[in-house]
């Protein structure tokens, strides 16, 4: 398998399968829209025409199948309802999961479940019985490349052969296109004209051949146009309007490039593939040309009255500014992304569960950091699950508290400032505060007294602590695995935090803080001598002086009395400076942290003040060295070092 | 253009060539280094591996690593790492001169490394001719040596960073 042909081939695969996931559960919403069905048509079918020419069997014959059964819906012999939906459904699973394994690495996919073949063979027999016509239909949209005689099909082939393997693969996508295009008459389809009064099939002149290679040479352009990356993967549902090799009769090109159906691609046309690496790379150039400009700026302050000079580092510092937005925006991907497999996890859940539930989307397309998006899908898929299984109740029992039958879980997201707030919102039961009280002393996280001290907000947060499930039951949806204590951690991971809202009988709604990026982090300054510290800004609770005497050494830690409780203090400077030896830390300052839910007091010299930091890796020789979460260079060119809290605590716990 | 400046033009142009023609008749392949001196020796550095020499500017001092690590320097807004080339090679360290050099050296296309050195000398076409394996010296030293050439009447100590590094990480 040609490794390179099958990374292009995930790449774009990957991007189908997402599309279809979508499509697939907005199809159920309105199974007769004709542009939806060709479009979900047109993804199983160009998944299979890779996968055909990588040789993938197990995906090919899902898809074949699938494929077909959306042949079916689209000529009207079968409808598209929830029981063809799960079959279909189950198809695309296994569609994804394969592409996943071998976006993974894997190069070997198990065999497909033959029930499940079975199962779509019966839905597109089951149309077939009815109309026993389009059987020519399903033959030819049926590719199969063919081997030269004596070759091995899993030996190495020479590049001619390859050549000739694309150029017959070509062929048959197109043949099939045609077919499908057209299921009743194929040659009927967009093709090459002849001048009136031309012989078909009689001899042409040099002429005549030219000119119907100028008008193939248009056709493909068409084609080409909407098709990004013909050489490597052609993309089969811009293809109808290309040639068939011999001039043959038929009509205009002018419909021919209408026959080119590509409503959805005509967004992709503007667009590049851009490894994020190289756009890393442009990003921290950026860095260094705004460090430039300040330093540009530093100079035109102190050299004063040359206005020309004054005038172009003005200049300057307006073009770096945009150049710095306009770079960030690269970064940045629609929160739709993440969005765009809920409505199949809710669809799922909800049948399951035997609730009716709609899901509402809003702010989708939000900008978010392309890593943020990524790591937000799972913290989300476990929010919505939550409030699916937990928050709504069965129908009946809406009814009987006189809401509607259905359910509605709102996911929205959008731009507070430089963050991004996103909410889960259901109308459900709600929590109850003095319930998780009980559960919480139950679970002996604490006593009475405290539990009942809590007020109801720091209720609801009790949910996020370790060890919390208020799950009577635990059912297969939630309540086990992921706990809403690993989703704060990862929130608190990614900068952000989580807010709980709940009102019994009405509803519950969560809201998550993340910053826009991940590139920048908020920091708080700190600096023992010259060298500088960054500790991030979201963890910090807050600064006071260092005051021996409001301290206590218990059990050989060093305790600090804040409002009644103790606090454990860590000397950074005994890690950070061990060749110094100091004797007195008045005038140093505490820094109180939170992580996780654990407080600690962090004893540095001095601080310095807020900074938004550009995070850069320490490199693979400092990789291992724990406590720092990388580097970042500061206004005047020096080195900062980034704390990484949790390595921190580590370092002076064990 | 006039003639005073074509006959200094030949003139390069001859002793170039001459400077050739005086060392090595040969014009095999050679291997281009960059060679440098720690301690008495010269070392050797293929300059595929090399991104670029710099001057040592600050050097950021990162608490918790090992001694063979002098800290992270700022190379245009990357944080590179800088040994200390002396330590990793047991000798004993030595502070820093108006001649230390810090070579940029290239693990892959994003990483790189800074090697503190004594002195840069100059770049060296070596020919292959004079490369020869190591024969057999202490063990542990000759992980990170290439080979040596003998030239121009110099040992010249050829270092694989690669397996050097590798070594490190």
């Amino acid at each position: 398998m040609d490794e390179d042909i099958l990374q292009d081939f995930l790449v774009e695969a990957t991007e189908l399968v997402d599309q279809l996931n979508e499509q697939l559960v907005d199809l159920e919403q309105s199974p007769s829209d004709r542009d939806l069905l060709n479009a979900v048509f047109r993804g199983f079918h160009t998944v299979k025409g890779g996968a055909g020419f990588l040789g993938i069997t197990p995906l090919i014959e899902v898809c074949h199948r699938a494929e077909n059964v959306f042949d079916k819906i689209r000529n009207g012999d079968i409808e598209y309802d929830a029981a063809a939906a799960d079959v279909i459904l189950r198809a695309f699973d296994v569609i994804n999961d394969s592409i996943n394994k071998l976006n993974e690495g894997s190069r070997d996919l198990p065999e497909n479940d033959p029930s499940l073949l079975a199962e779509l063979d019966a839905l597109t027999k089951g149309a077939l019985m009815e109309v026993p016509e389009p059987a020519e239909a399903t033959a030819s949209s049926e590719p199969v490349l063919q081997l030269e005689e004596g070759l091995d099909p899993d030996g190495d082939i020479t590049d001619e052969e390859f050549e000739a393997l694309l150029n017959q693969r070509d062929l048959m996508l197109e043949d099939a296109d045609f077919a499908q295009e057209a299921p009743s008459s194929a040659p009927n389809v967009p093709e090459l004209k002849l001048d009136e009064g031309l012989d078909p099939d009689g001899e042409i002149s040099d002429d005549e051949f030219e000119a119907l290679l100028n008008q193939r040479d248009m056709l493909e352009m068409a084609a080409m146009e909407s098709a990004p990356e013909p050489a490597v993967e052609p993309i089969v549902e811009a293809k109808p309007a290309a040639p068939s090799p011999k001039p043959q009769p038929v009509p205009t090109s002018s419909e021919a490039s209408g026959g080119v159906k590509a409503p959805a691609k005509n967004a992709a046309e503007s667009t590049v593939r851009v490894d994020t690496k190289r756009l890393d790379e442009i990003m921290n150039l950026v860095g260094e040309l705004v460090l430039v400009r300040n330093r540009l700026l530093t100079l035109r302050s102190s050299q004063g009255n040359n206005e020309d000079l004054s005038n172009a580092v003005a200049n300057l510092d307006h073009v770096t500014t945009d150049l710095q937005s306009s770079v960030m925006k690269t970064r940045m991907q629609p929160v739709k992304k993440v969005f765009g497999r809920f409505p199949r996890v809710v669809r799922d859940l909800a049948r399951k569960l035997g609730k009716e539930i709609e899901l509402e989307l809003r702010g989708e397309e939000t900008d978010l950091d392309k890593n943020l998006v990524e790591a937000l899908a799972d913290p989300l898929v476990h929010l919505v699950r939550n409030s699916v299984d937990h928050g709504i109740e069965m129908p009946e029992d809406r009814v009987k508290a006189a809401k509607p039958r259905k359910g509605t879980v709102i996911l929205a997201a959008e731009q507070e400032g430089d963050h991004i707030l996103l909410s889960i919102t259901d109308d459900g039961k709600g929590m109850d505060p003095d319930v998780l009280r009980r559960k919480a002393v139950e679970k002996g996280l604490m006593d009475e007294l405290t539990a009942n001290q809590l007020d109801d907000k720091a209720a609801f947060e009790l949910i996020m602590s370790a060890g919390f499930s208020t799950a009577e039951q635990i059912s297969d949806i939630s309540g086990r695995g992921v706990g809403m204590d690993v989703v704060k951690s990862m929130i608190t991971k990614l900068n952000g935090s989580i807010d709980i809202h709940s009102v019994l009988g009405e509803g519950t709604r969560m809201s998550i803080r993340v910053p826009l990026t991940l590139a920048i982090l908020p920091t708080l300054m700190v600096s023992f001598e010259e060298d500088n510290y960054a500790i991030p800004l979201t963890s910090v609770q807050e600064i006071f002086d260092f005051e021996p005497d409001k301290t206590n050494k218990i059990d050989g830690q060093m305790m600090v009395r804040l409002r009644e409780k103790s606090i454990p203090l860590y000397f950074l400077a005994e890690w950070l400076r061990p060749d110094r030896v100091k004797d007195s830390y008045e005038d140093d300052k505490v820094v109180i942290v939170s992580i996780g839910n654990q407080k600690v007091g962090l004893v540095v010299e001095q601080v310095n003040g807020q900074e938004e930091v550009v995070i850069k890796p320490l490199g693979v020789m400092l990789k291992k060295v724990s406590g720092y979460a990388g580097a970042t260079i500061t206004g005047n060119g020096s080195i900062a070092l980034i704390l990484d809290l949790p390595g921190v605590i580590q370092r002076f716990q064990y | 253009m006039n003639e005073g400046i074509q006959q200094e033009l030949a003139e390069n142009r001859a002793s170039s060539v001459s400077g050739l023609d005086e060392d090595s008749s040969y014009m095999g392949p050679s291997a281009r280094c960059v060679l440098f001196t720690l301690e008495d020796e010269i070392y050797g550095i293929h300059v595929k591996k090399i991104r670029e020499v710099l001057r040592v500017g600050k050097i950021r001092k990162v608490a918790g690593t090992s001694s063979s690590v002098l800290g992270v320097i700022n190379v245009r807004g990357v944080i590179v790492t800088v040994l200390d080339t002396r330590i990793v090679y047991g000798m004993q360290p030595k502070p820093v001169t108006d001649l230390s050099r810090i070579i940029i050296v290239e693990l892959d296309d994003e990483q790189t490394v800074g090697m503190m050195v004594d002195f840069v000398m100059e770049v060296k076409d070596i020919p292959e001719s004079k490369l020869e394996p190591l024969s057999s010296t202490k063990d542990n030293a000759s992980r990170y040596i290439q080979g040596i050439a003998h030239y121009q009447g110099n040992v010249i100590i050829l270092i694989d960073v690669d397996s050097m590094l590798k070594e490190l990480i």
